[in-house]
């Protein structure tokens, strides 16, 4: 029995990031204007009518303002009695005259304030909360909740059990697309729901003492192609980023003024490919939908006009609403979905999404692995290359906020990240980070990453295992049929990556085989430091030891036990094994090319298997 | 020459959306044209409509309905 669930979240904002800017245009600030407090409410009525009427409960995240609006307060007790709305509390939404005069600053994002006066405001909004409701919230978010923030808050409020805690991919395209003012840089978490370990957000818990005693869920379901590669708040459960991404026919005006033939078929493929995902996750699906009142603004969004604003919320409801009819979709509160995750997800048990392009119209697949241990993408457009991977494993403490060390940047960080550090194609000189295999063959030589294909996914033994489609190498005298297969093996941190040779056009023939890894470390797009990184090759207990110093040098090792690197900054090792008889390798990088590469070379026939492995290790 | 404003709607440029950028842009009402502040792009309201359109040109599959049983289906 396939369970598809959705979390419908609302939030009375009484000042909208976006409504004061947009509304407020050609006025002075002020954020107690009477017309704005009044529409804000009447945009948070209409989401939650939009919810009831098509039999969706919600859970309402009261704001800090809200809480001292009586109207909003008694909507809240109304709809948790009439409809079983969980009341909750975010960290959102807290600007309003209350909290300036108390705080005198205009930051309204919970995780980048100093400790002390995260948790002073976390006192006071529970307190108010409390004040109000007479007992404390079982869920609670922000779009982005850092450990320290988590962990006190559980410790001071126990009820708490599920919490919105980071918006998936938003980090530094977002921050571009916002002209550089939208400081949200938190990308490299998972994309649905964790139990965040209470080292770091992103990381999830490997076991009861990493527990950090909540389950998180993303802000948004967002598309696992799109957003990966372009803005985050055009392509997810939200329909106003759709709208916001142009991805819809407009509808008309009539003469009296009503507004149709709106299209944006779009949005209802993406809550289907996440329904799909259930196939690869236990029979387990998830959704979340949560649409601030500010993208619902009367003056109109973008370009889009009140009421296509208006009517794409109804439509979106109105989709989970039939779906919840059909019996295909399970509307939960953030605490019963909490309950639920629980008893359905053991710690280990990693979330996994194959995933093809719904927008663009080519045949691109991804797929998306994310478990205690790491986070992977693998590009079937790049015959199966992993573009993407952050070691989970060192669990960094990554404390963010004012008197740290970063301020603004939450991001967990990659050793492998295409886009920010180029892939398998650079401009001029060096290589991107990348991971995959080069065949060469008579002075030809062919990467899997120019090599298309699809793949399908397998779970046995205890590994979920990718099974791309063979791909044809063709050489001047010589065509070679590989296939490719990815296990992940389920409570380890290690890849394994095995090329199958199905067929030779001589099947005599010998190809040389160079699998490789090239790396680096960092959390947005520019280059880090790399003189602290250590590179090795071992055999035998005996290291051959590189301290990076952007020299090109390498070093090779017959039959090496292992290459890696270890790069102190993350707290992490990375290495490869071989399971053939191989040449390991490591290279170092230069100025133009700041990278290390990690590698083995061997020899392959037909009908032979080629295996090696990655593994990742915290390494203090 | 007055100070610009923002238009009935708040239109994005459409040239700096093409390159993930969403700026608003102000209204000219002497020249009746909006303008972007970052990039050097003007049009009417008409024209920031017609480039809209233009910048669909990636979302091949925009007003195509997926069905379940296509997410593993391909072409190939």
């Amino acid at each position: 029995m396939e369970e598809f669930i959705v979390n419908i979240i609302h939030r009375p904002e009484m000042v909208p990031e976006y409504a004061e800017k947009v509304t407020g245009h050609g006025k002075a600030e002020d954020i107690g204007r009477k017309a704005l407090l009044t529409e804000s409410l009447d945009i948070f009525k209409t989401q939650q009518e939009a919810a009831h009427i098509n039999g969706l409960k919600t859970t309402i995240q009261m704001t800090y303002a809200s809480l001292f609006n009586d109207e909003a307060v008694e909507l809240a007790k109304e709809h948790h009695e009439k409809y079983g709305d969980e009341i909750s509390l975010t960290l959102l939404g807290l600007p309003c005259e209350e909290f300036r005069a108390k705080y005198k600053t205009k930051d309204f994002c919970i995780w980048m304030f100093d400790m002390e006066t995260k948790k002073s405001i976390v006192d006071d909004v529970f307190g108010k909360f409390y004040e109000r409701f007479g007992f404390y919230p079982e869920s609670t978010g922000s779009y982005y909740m850092d450990a320290d923030l988590t962990n006190y808050i559980k410790e001071k409020y126990p009820s708490v059990k599920c919490a919105v805690a980071t918006c998936w991919e938003e980090g530094p395209k977002a921050y571009h697309t916002c002209n550089n003012s939208w400081y949200t840089l938190m990308d490299g978490g998972p994309w649905a729901p964790w139990i965040p370990s209470k080292q770091n957000t992103h990381a999830p818990a490997a076991n009861e003492a990493e527990d950090s005693g909540i389950v998180a869920i993303p802000h948004l379901s967002r598309d696992l192609i799109a957003c990966y590669d372009g803005n985050g708040s055009n392509f997810g459960t939200h329909p106003q980023n759709v709208l916001r991404g142009m991805i819809y026919k407009a509808g008309e005006f009539d003469a009296e003024g009503n507004y149709s033939g709106q299209e944006y078929p779009y949005l209802y493929n993406l809550i289907d490919q996440y329904r799909y995902q259930a196939k690869f996750n236990n029979g387990y699906a998830y959704n979340m939908m949560f649409v601030g009142p500010g993208w619902m603004n009367k003056m109109g969004r973008w370009e889009a006009p009140y009421e296509l604003l208006r009517q794409s919320y109804f439509d979106g409801c109105a989709y989970y609403g039939q779906l919840k009819k059909e019996g295909k979709l399970k509307d939960m509160t953030m605490a019963e979905f909490a309950d639920y995750y629980r008893q359905k997800k053991s710690y280990t048990e990693p979330e996994c999404a194959l995933w093809r392009d719904i927008l663009y119209g080519s045949d691109k697949q991804l797929f998306w692995y994310c478990d205690p241990f790491m986070r992977a993408c693998v590009n079937m457009n790049q015959g199966g290359a992993i573009v993407d991977l952050r070691p989970y494993v060192s669990k960094l403490e990554w404390k963010v906020g004012i008197g740290t060390d970063h301020v603004q940047e939450a991001g967990y960080p990659f050793l492998i990240q295409e886009k920010y550090r180029a892939g398998y194609f650079t401009h001029y000189a060096g290589e991107g980070t990348v991971r995959s295999a080069k065949l060469c063959y008579n002075g030809e030589e062919v990467d899997l990453c120019q090599c298309r294909t699809h793949a399908h996914f397998e779970e046995a033994n205890g590994e979920r295992k990718l099974i791309l489609d063979p791909v044809d190498i063709e050489f001047y005298d010589l065509t070679v049929k590989l296939q490719t297969v990815i296990a992940f093996p389920e409570g380890g941190s290690d890849i394994r990556i095995e090329r199958h040779i199905l067929e030779m056009s001589n099947p005599d023939a010998e190809v040389s085989i160079n699998e490789y890894m090239v790396a680096c470390y960092g959390i947005t797009e520019y280059p880090e430091d790399m003189t602290c990184i250590t590179l090795n090759a071992a055999k035998d207990g005996k290291n051959e030891e590189l301290q990076y110093a952007y020299k090109c040098r390498e070093c090779n090792v017959e039959g090496a036990d292992e290459v890696s690197a270890l790069i102190p900054p993350i707290h992490t090792k990375v290495s490869m094994t071989c399971d053939n008889a191989a040449t390991g390798y490591y290279r170092e990088g230069y100025a133009f090319s700041p990278m290390f590469t990690l590698g083995y070379t061997g020899a392959i026939k037909d009908k032979e298997v080629f295996s090696t492995w990655l593994k990742l290790e915290k390494a203090n | 020459m007055a100070q610009a404003g923002k238009g009935k709607l708040n239109y994005r440029c459409p040239s700096c959306f093409l390159r993930d950028l969403d700026i608003d842009m102000f209204y000219d009402k002497d020249k009746k044209e909006y303008y972007c502040i970052r990039c050097q792009y003007t049009g009417s309201e008409e024209d920031v409509q017609e480039k809209n359109q233009l910048a669909r040109f990636r979302y091949r599959s925009m007003l195509k309905r997926y069905s379940m049983e296509d997410f593993e289906k391909f072409e190939d």
